[in-house]
């Protein structure tokens, strides 16, 4: 039986019926239509999924969607400008090449960001700490450590 | 040729905003929302052998929103494959391994199409189950895979079915050069040693995903999350379906690595029986379980030396498991062959076998058979050099053929750029300085070295096909039939259209992935797009040109000949004052035409204007006994690694410190996604090396269906920035678009045995077999022997 929930998503309130065992990757996904956040592993273990609840980095293929009720979530959607600009740590994603499949890149971006906010300027360990949760198959990691550090000095 | 202003600058990839942004569709975007969509779900074999004895749906059908059940009654009973047609849309009689698809359901819900598919009662008579593949292709093996095999229609490379030594052998390819025997007979002494690859898989971060549409005059639209034409024929084969009836889309791809279709079968099975459109997303349990993998090998490999460290003989004998379907195993079976064409190596003999076991599938993986030759034989190097008291750099080089040099298979060798590579990362790494060894005595660092190539075997036999076309706005439109997965190809057909137009990538559209708009092409493989799709790029904006001059010479008053083209305005060389905008020769800019029949006829349409052009290889064949030919691949790279390893005695933990990556890409279009291209494989190599392996229990079950059981790489276990050093060679290559060639799987090759390599120049233990997990490298050291002399 669906039940009608109240989601705090990007600043807005959404209301979205949902099963009790949907996944907030489900439901922003599948009823909310923000695509931008991918659905890779399911099981947690690659962060491609990876949003923002109160600030924290969290998968969001193993994170109950009722369980975000009452939270704020940050989506990859709610970090570009209104006009369409990017945020910095996504220009530094592009001019960085750390963009290749891009399947990885939102939960790279989101990871990122969480990261920033606790620490503004990471070594190049602390990143590859942070980060250990999010996979890439196509670049190495080279290019997005590089963007990482670069999105630090920008911001 | 000018001065090239956009080919050879790091142009940004024309989707990288849209990605950063994660505004991209991909396949697993489409269908989101769309009332009506049924959701698949499909019923694997859980034994490695069975016969089907019945098939009872009744109780998967009557779970509420469920459509469909289907079986192998369902499916036409006609077997399809790549080179072999083996294998049925459903199994239709015998479940060949553990995950073998029995059944498919279609239902309103993913967790009702689920509870149906626990709910198909399947009635089986379990069979013996072969997975030893030695054991597999003795000729008295009791377990038979495929009893049929022997009346298996064989679609291209039939000689590969001969000469097979026992009834689960599918294929034999064989290359001979020379005389073995008296090869050996003038060694001053012979190397044996066996080498062992497992079996990998793309780990793709999209998971495989498709989605059917019925359409309204009876035909099908299916996307897909694969390569479009390699989806297309098959299924065209396996339903017995025209052309015209079937459209394959795709977009850009999250990640490809070789992987092929996988729940398309289904998508459009499901959607021809119930005219619904459906979505099949697998879990990423089923994209191991259903998935292709990289071939495992078992290698013999038998070197006749002389004491001046040049060869006298090769033997090589390959063992390949192919699991319980062919697919594309045959070609990736022939093209291992290649790695002999990096060394002189006059008297060659070459015997690879495809033996079918109830094991998961096979198929293409970056690499393309390569990767895990080399694995060996670049092993071996190291080991011969050992033995001879050589430097494995010096015996590499000592051993490399030069320019206009007959190769092992009677190819000429032209402009490989190894020697080059091989020299460029034994300085960068000081190869002839020794690792500093850390305080921790446990510890153990070293240096190791490989070289690696790939050879382009598939575009040989393809061809591309691109059109260039005007839109009126005054953007050039290029239609391909590659496809982009990242790598970058859209990019680069931007960049030659912006070259050969003389404007920005800005100016060019690009449309692909799209089966009945775009014209044929063999597809994004085995490395081949960059100077097959470059090459009809190029020549097809030249065939537009030459039209647009034509037209717009009159208006000039001048003839063709004596114009160009710079940012989208034809001008006269000689008087550049002189000019035109391509958009003027639209008609559709022309409203004052309207009613003027006059002035109509006066103004010629750009929607006339399409550049055309093919690019075909020209191949030679192939002796089936010899396995010679003197033009079996136009297209090759090269390249080598150096890496620096640590070596933990206490738990067998290999971590890599350094690599470096020289490659010879013929001419870099674009050096920023060249290197990326490097680094990616340089780092799959890694997980390759060290971690990443199918482990089965002895009923045949994948036991690491998952990224927490089956390692992939993560950010963690790679170099830091500055000890990842690419270097791109550029020996222009003869045939390639501008010089340049495709590199993006040989990346990979050098880097298993390089860190091999490493590991036994710290702690003196060889490894033979890959993935070199702690646990193999500590047993090995307790051994204080690897299993190879």
């Amino acid at each position: 039986m669906k039940k009608l929930i109240q989601l705090n998503v990007n600043g807005m309130e959404e209301e979205v019926y949902i099963e009790p065992w949907w996944t907030l990757g489900h439901v922003l996904r599948e009823q909310l239509g923000l695509t931008g956040t991918k659905i890779s592993c399911g099981t947690g273990d690659c962060g491609a999924c990876t949003v923002l609840i109160n600030g924290k980095a969290v998968k969001s293929c193993i994170y109950p969607a009722a369980k975000a009720i009452g939270k704020k979530i940050i989506t990859i959607e709610g970090l570009t400008g209104q006009d369409g600009s990017l945020h910095p740590i996504q220009q530094a994603f592009v001019d960085c090449f750390a963009v290749q499949c891009g399947y990885c890149t939102s939960g790279m971006v989101m990871a990122t960001k969480a990261l920033l906010d606790e620490n503004p300027h990471p070594s190049e360990d602390e990143v590859k700490e942070y980060l250990r949760g999010n996979l890439c198959r196509c670049t190495g990691y080279t290019k997005i450590v590089e963007a990482v550090l670069t999105a630090a000095e920008k911001m | 040729m000018a001065e090239l202003s956009v080919i050879g600058k790091s142009v940004n990839k024309l989707e990288a905003v849209a990605k950063a942004t994660g505004k991209l569709k991909y396949c697993s975007e489409e269908g989101i929302g769309v009332p009506g969509m049924l959701c698949g779900k499909v019923v694997f074999s859980p034994h490695a052998h069975a016969r089907i004895l019945s098939i009872d749906t009744s109780k998967a059908r009557a779970v509420k929103g469920v459509k469909a059940v289907l079986t192998g009654k369902d499916t036409p009973d006609n077997r399809s494959g790549v080179l072999i047609d083996d294998r049925h849309i459903l199994c239709h009689e015998t479940a060949r391994f553990v995950g073998d698809a029995v059944a498919v359901v279609a239902a309103d819900t993913v967790e009702a199409a689920q509870e149906a598919a626990d709910l198909v009662k399947v009635e089986y008579e379990v069979l013996p189950a072969i997975f030893d593949v030695e054991e597999a292709m003795k000729p008295d093996c009791p377990v038979i895979v495929h009893p049929e095999l022997p009346n298996y229609r064989r679609t291209i490379y039939e000689y590969m079915g001969h000469d097979l030594p026992g009834p689960n052998v599918h294929t034999h390819h064989k290359v001979r050069r020379g005389n073995i025997d008296k090869g050996f007979d003038e060694a001053d002494f012979i190397i044996e040693n066996r080498f062992q690859s497992d079996k990998i898989t793309h780990c793709q971060l999209e998971p495989y995903n498709s989605v059917c549409y019925p359409e309204s005059d009876g035909s099908f639209t299916l996307w897909t999350s694969a390569r479009i034409f390699e989806t297309l024929h098959p299924l065209l084969s396996a339903f017995n379906l025209p052309e015209n009836k079937l459209r394959v889309r795709a977009g850009y791809l999250g990640g490809m690595f070789g992987l092929l279709a996988r729940p398309e079968r289904f998508t459009l099975l499901i959607a021809m029986k119930t005219g619904k459109p459906v979505k099949m997303v697998y879990s990423r349990e089923e994209c191991f379980v259903d998935g292709f993998n990289r071939l495992p090998k078992i290698i013999y490999l038998k070197d006749g030396i002389k004491k001046d460290g040049t060869f006298t003989a090769r033997e090589i004998k390959v063992i390949v498991n192919t699991g319980a379907y062919t697919n594309h195993a045959p070609l990736t079976i022939r093209n291992g062959a290649f790695h002999a064409s990096q060394y002189r190596l006059p008297n060659y003999k070459w015997d690879a076998y495809g033996v079918y076991t109830n094991e998961h599938c096979v198929g293409p993986l970056r690499g393309f058979g390569s990767a895990e030759v080399l694995w060996a034989t670049e092993q071996q190097m190291d080991i011969i050099a050992g033995k001879l008291g050589m430097d494995a750099v010096d015996f590499r080089m000592l051993n490399t053929p030069d320019e206009n040099e007959s190769d092992v298979r009677g190819q000429k060798i032209h402009c490989t750029g190894a020697k080059e590579c091989l020299k460029k990362v034994a300085d960068w790494i000081e190869w002839d300085k020794p690792s500093v060894q850390p305080a921790e005595k446990h510890i153990k660092i070293a240096k190791g070295i490989a070289v690696g190539n790939k050879y382009s075997l598939i575009d040989t036999a393809s061809s591309s096909w691109v059109k260039v076309f005007l839109d009126g706005t005054g953007l050039i439109e290029a239609y391909h039939g590659g496809d982009d997965c990242g790598q970058g190809l859209n990019t680069v057909v931007a960049q030659v259209v912006a070259e050969e137009f003389r404007t920005t990538t800005d100016k060019v559209r690009i449309i692909w992935g799209d089966s009945h708009r775009v014209p044929y092409d063999f597809g994004t493989a085995s490395s081949r797009s960059t100077i097959y799709i470059g090459n009809a790029t190029m020549l097809a904006c030249r065939d537009a040109k030459k039209q647009i001059f034509e037209r717009a010479a009159d208006k000039l008053g001048t003839t063709p000949d004596k114009l160009d083209i710079k940012d989208g305005t034809i001008y006269v060389i000689d008087d550049p004052k002189k000019t035109m905008d391509i958009t003027e020769l639209a008609l559709k800019n022309h409203p004052e035409a309207r009613g003027s029949i006059k002035l109509a006829t006066c103004l010629e349409d750009s929607a006339g204007i399409i550049g055309s052009a093919t690019f075909w290889g020209h191949p030679s064949t192939e002796d089936p006994e010899t396995g010679q030919g003197e033009r079996l691949a136009i297209s090759y790279a090269y390249g080598a690694q150096a890496v620096e390893v640590a070596v933990d005695t206490e738990t067998g933990d290999a971590k890599v410190l350094r690599i470096y990556t020289a490659f010879d890409n013929g001419k870099t279009i674009n050096p920023q996604m060249c290197v990326a291209q490097m680094e990616g494989g340089a780092i799959m190599g890694l997980g390759s090396a060290l971690y990443e392996g199918y482990i089965l229990n002895d009923d045949g079950r994948l036991m690491n269906p998952n990224f927490h059981d089956y390692k992939i790489p993560s950010i963690g276990d790679v170099p830091h920035n500055k000890d990842m050093k690419i270097e791109l060679v550029e020996i222009p290559h003869r045939e390639g678009p501008y010089g340049a060639k495709g590199v993006s799987e040989a990346a990979m090759c050098p880097t298993a045995p390089a860190i091999a390599n490493a590991i036994y120049n710290a702690i003196g233990v060889r490894m033979p077999r890959i993935p070199m997990t702690p646990e193999r490298v500590f047993k090995a050291l307790k051994t204080n022997k690897g299993e190879s002399k």
